[in-house]
């Protein structure tokens, strides 16, 4: 699991590559958590590479998105894959993300 | 010094009355056993026999509807014609030749007219019959005074079936004593009136080729009656259409079930009932032909039935009697040498020498070639016996039937010479009551019957009894109060057993049987406990524990037999032996029986594991081509269960084992996760509501929602101190043949 963030003025996108489940969540949410300290500005979660999300990686989408929600700041997930927007159904996370 | 003499041939000779004695209690037990083996076969064969006549009765049925059949179908499709000529009267004549010369079963026709329905003929009836031999076909009018066809059956009885009527049996006048019947059925003209009778008469000579092949003892016999009685099909040729059941039956002294049998021909009833005549009886089998009201018996005399097991009776007696005569010898044998070390040495070395004889009389009676089935690829079985005495009250066996291998251990309260007797006998009893039982529980509560009804000196049995399957690995069992087996799968651990009671003890008990499935590779180890009591100098005992360490290496069943009493022997040192001691060790090696489909994984409880785990499903999905986006749903919810059993099962800091078992079936597949942590029922969570808008969402509870999304049923247990979850998700049955 590889996880790149770039910063450009207040739009953060992190891109995420490989499978996000619970032993790399647990990295994962290290590598996130500054980011949720000033969550003003906007996030893209890029996930064109994401191949697999476990329930540890959807907590650290969340976590994030209530992060900004109480900033002031926006989430935008972006090219998610079926399977993955199947687990985004089956939890609700499709009304609670801005899907691109 | 002379005294001392005649003192000990007093000795000898009481010994061998005492010797003769015993001979008589072991003809006394076989006679016993044969008289429980032979009522047994009585039963079953009985039941052969029955099943064979009403197959066979089936049969004949089948056989004379077709035929009758053709004929109901000829006439059917020809009333058409019939109908169409009613109009011109004269082309009658032809309608009935068409008839005769188009159906070859049917030999004379006729369409008889309802007196007065063509008003300047009262009476009209032409007929056509051929000739069977020249085919030739006559016709003649049936309309004559002597005659009277409106009065005949044929003519009645055709008018008031719609769908037609078989008339009595009767002779063909003049044209030999062939059997004959007609078949009538109305006509209705274009304003659906009944104008008339059509008729075929067929000839019923094939009838007897049917009954001819229904043979299923020499001596057995078929018969036939029609509606009225009359007597069809008889041995005695001399009744046939001569005289009916009615008259027949008066003859039989056995007059109430011959009354019974007649009512049940009458009224075409189907069963069975007995005969009784002379020293015997005969058992009667019977069904009706519910088309023509007739009636099929089977008459089978009850010595024909039991013919071949008196034979194999005989057999049985010859060869106990044989068995008997060389332990007679066996005796005398001993007598003898008896008599001459008497001479040479003290009475202990006598006592001694005594038991030795009797040692190798009883080790006689156990299978001991190994491997037993060398010709065999699907089973191998080692077994050891040690005494702690010269003769001992364990015992072992197994034999091979019908694919099914039979074995048993068991273990008689008490040792030396009481229990060696006793041993015997149960397995004698094993022999006898297993040649005619599949399941183990009938075995078990059979010998229960017969010990206990015995059981003078109040011993008992421990014994445990199992049918294997070698077709299939179905293994059936039946535990009474003995030591648990022991199953080695991928693990080694107890068979699960009810322990039910010793043999012996409470007559009527009804020994509960249980069972499972074993496949390739899979082996069982059975012992008595001589084995887990043996004692060393400080009086510890081996132990399960011991045991089933050295279990836990595979060997061939010899090598395990041999581990495991080397170990003992290690572990007993100096002391003496204190119990009888036998294991025997299946192991099941049918290839025919690997399961490709199922798969076990073991991890620790640790989150890095997550990827093992990742690696199993994907080799899964791999064997059995599952689609990738379902592999990773079930990929998702396994993950989700078990990184559940990872946080909350085991205290933190703790190791512990979990193991994912999966099996595939056709239409599904099966996760079975289980542990030994402290109980944690994931189902019991509450549900997720997952339309909570984002600040009423929790961050948690997702992984068991997910579990519950992706599979179909998920259940959990807690069992023998283990959390069971089970998944199980559906899968497509055309799946894989498709990818």
């Amino acid at each position: 699991m590889e996880v790149i963030i770039e910063k450009n003025e207040d739009i953060t996108t992190v891109k995420f590559i490989g499978r996000l489940d619970t032993p790399a969540s647990q990295e994962v949410a290290k590598t996130l958590m500054p980011l949720e300290r000033d969550a003003n500005g906007t996030f893209i979660l890029d996930c064109e590479e994401l191949e697999y999300i476990s329930s540890s990686g959807l907590r650290i989408f969340l976590s994030l998105r209530k992060a900004a929600a109480v900033k002031g700041g926006n989430v935008i997930v972006r090219n998610i894959n079926n399977s993955i927007r199947n687990v985004f159904l089956m939890t609700g996370f499709l009304n609670l993300f801005e899907i691109e | 010094m002379k005294k001392d003499l005649s003192l000990k041939k007093t000795a000898l000779r009481r010994e061998l009355w005492t010797g003769m004695l015993l001979l008589v209690v072991a003809a006394l037990t076989l006679e016993a056993t044969s008289l429980i083996q032979y009522y047994f076969a009585q039963k079953s064969i009985t039941e052969i026999a029955s099943k064979r006549a009403e197959d066979n009765l089936e049969n004949a049925k089948v056989d004379i509807l077709n035929i009758l059949n053709q004929v109901e179908t000829a006439i059917n499709n020809d009333i058409w014609m019939v109908r169409a000529c009613i109009p011109i009267r004269d082309t009658i004549w032809k309608v009935a030749e068409h008839i005769v010369k188009e159906n070859p079963a049917i030999v004379g026709s006729t369409v008889a007219f309802v007196p007065g329905y063509y008003k300047d003929r009262p009476l009209f009836s032409p007929y056509s019959f051929k000739n069977t031999e020249t085919g030739e076909i006559t016709h003649k009018s049936l309309a004559y005074e002597e005659y009277d066809y409106p009065t005949k059956q044929w003519f009645t009885e055709g008018l008031t079936h719609e769908d037609g009527f078989w008339s009595e049996p009767y002779l063909d006048v003049g044209g030999g004593d062939i059997m004959m019947t007609t078949f009538s059925m109305p006509v209705r003209d274009y304003e659906g009136t009944i104008a008339a009778v059509v008729t075929a008469d067929i000839s019923l000579g094939w009838l007897k080729s049917i009954f001819d092949d229904v043979i299923i003892y020499p001596e057995s016999f078929s018969m036939l009656f029609s509606r009225e009685g009359k007597i069809m099909i008889s041995p005695v040729e001399t009744l046939v259409m001569h005289n009916t059941i009615q008259e027949v039956s008066k003859q039989f002294k056995d007059t109430a079930a011959m009354k019974d049998f007649t009512e049940a021909v009458l009224s075409g009833k189907s069963g069975n009932l007995k005969v009784h005549g002379g020293k015997s009886f005969s058992n009667v089998y019977f069904a009706p032909i519910e088309r023509t009201g007739w009636s099929m018996s089977i008459v089978i005399p009850n010595d024909q039935i039991m013919g071949d097991i008196r034979k194999h009776n005989r057999m049985v007696w010859l060869f106990q009697f044989v068995g008997l005569l060389m332990l007679l010898l066996i005796l005398l044998a001993a007598h003898r040498n008896q008599k001459k070390y008497k001479k040479l040495s003290e009475n202990e070395e006598r006592m001694e020498q005594d038991l030795v004889i009797a040692r190798e009389i009883q080790m006689s009676m156990i299978p001991k070639t190994f491997p037993p089935f060398p010709e065999r690829k699907d089973i191998d079985l080692a077994a050891k016996i040690v005494p702690a005495k010269e003769v001992g009250g364990d015992l072992y066996d197994y034999f091979i039937k019908d694919e099914h291998l039979y074995f048993c251990i068991g273990d008689v309260s008490g040792k030396g010479v009481p229990a060696s007797l006793v041993m015997a006998m149960t397995r004698s009893l094993f022999r006898a009551v297993s040649v005619h039982e599949k399941s183990p529980r009938h075995i078990v509560n059979a010998m229960n019957e017969s010990l206990t009804d015995m059981n003078e000196q109040n011993f008992f049995v421990t014994f445990f009894c199992g049918v294997l399957d070698l077709s299939n690995g179905h293994l059936r069992y039946c535990n009474a109060g003995h030591n648990t087996p022991i199953i080695l799968t991928d693990t080694v651990k107890k068979l699960p057993i009810v322990s039910n009671l010793p043999l012996g003890i409470i007559p009527d008990f009804d020994y509960q049987e249980q069972d499972t499935n074993i496949i390739y590779d899979d082996a069982m180890f059975l012992y008595t406990d001589g084995v887990t009591e043996a004692e060393n100098v400080d009086h510890r005992l081996y132990g399960e524990k011991r045991m089933e360490d050295i279990l836990h290496i595979r060997r061939s069943p010899q090598d395990h037999l041999k581990a495991v009493y080397d170990s003992v022997d290690v572990f007993v040192g100096e002391a003496p032996q204190s119990d009888d001691l036998t294991m025997l060790f299946i192991h099941f090696t049918n290839e025919a029986l690997k399961n490709p489909s199922q798969w076990r994984l073991t991890l620790r409880n640790d989150i890095g594991q997550i990827d093992r785990l990742t690696e199993f499903i994907e080799m899964i999905a791999q064997k059995i081509n599952l689609d990738p986006e379902l592999a990773m749903s079930i990929n998702l919810a396994l993950e989700e269960a078990v990184t559940n059993v990872i946080s909350y099962a085991y205290p933190e800091g703790t190791e512990g084992e979990i193991k994912v078992d999966a099996i595939v079936r056709k239409d599904s597949l099966r996760f079975t996760i289980s542990d030994f942590g402290q109980e944690f029922d994931p189902t019991a969570t509450p549900e997720v509501d997952t339309s909570l808008a984002l600040e009423d969402r929790p961050i948690g509870g997702l992984g068991i929602h997910l579990v519950r999304k992706i599979m179909d049923r998920v259940s959990y247990k807690r069992q023998d101190d283990m959390n069971i979850l089970t998944l199980t998700k559906t899968i497509r049955e055309d799946n894989g043949s498709n990818n």
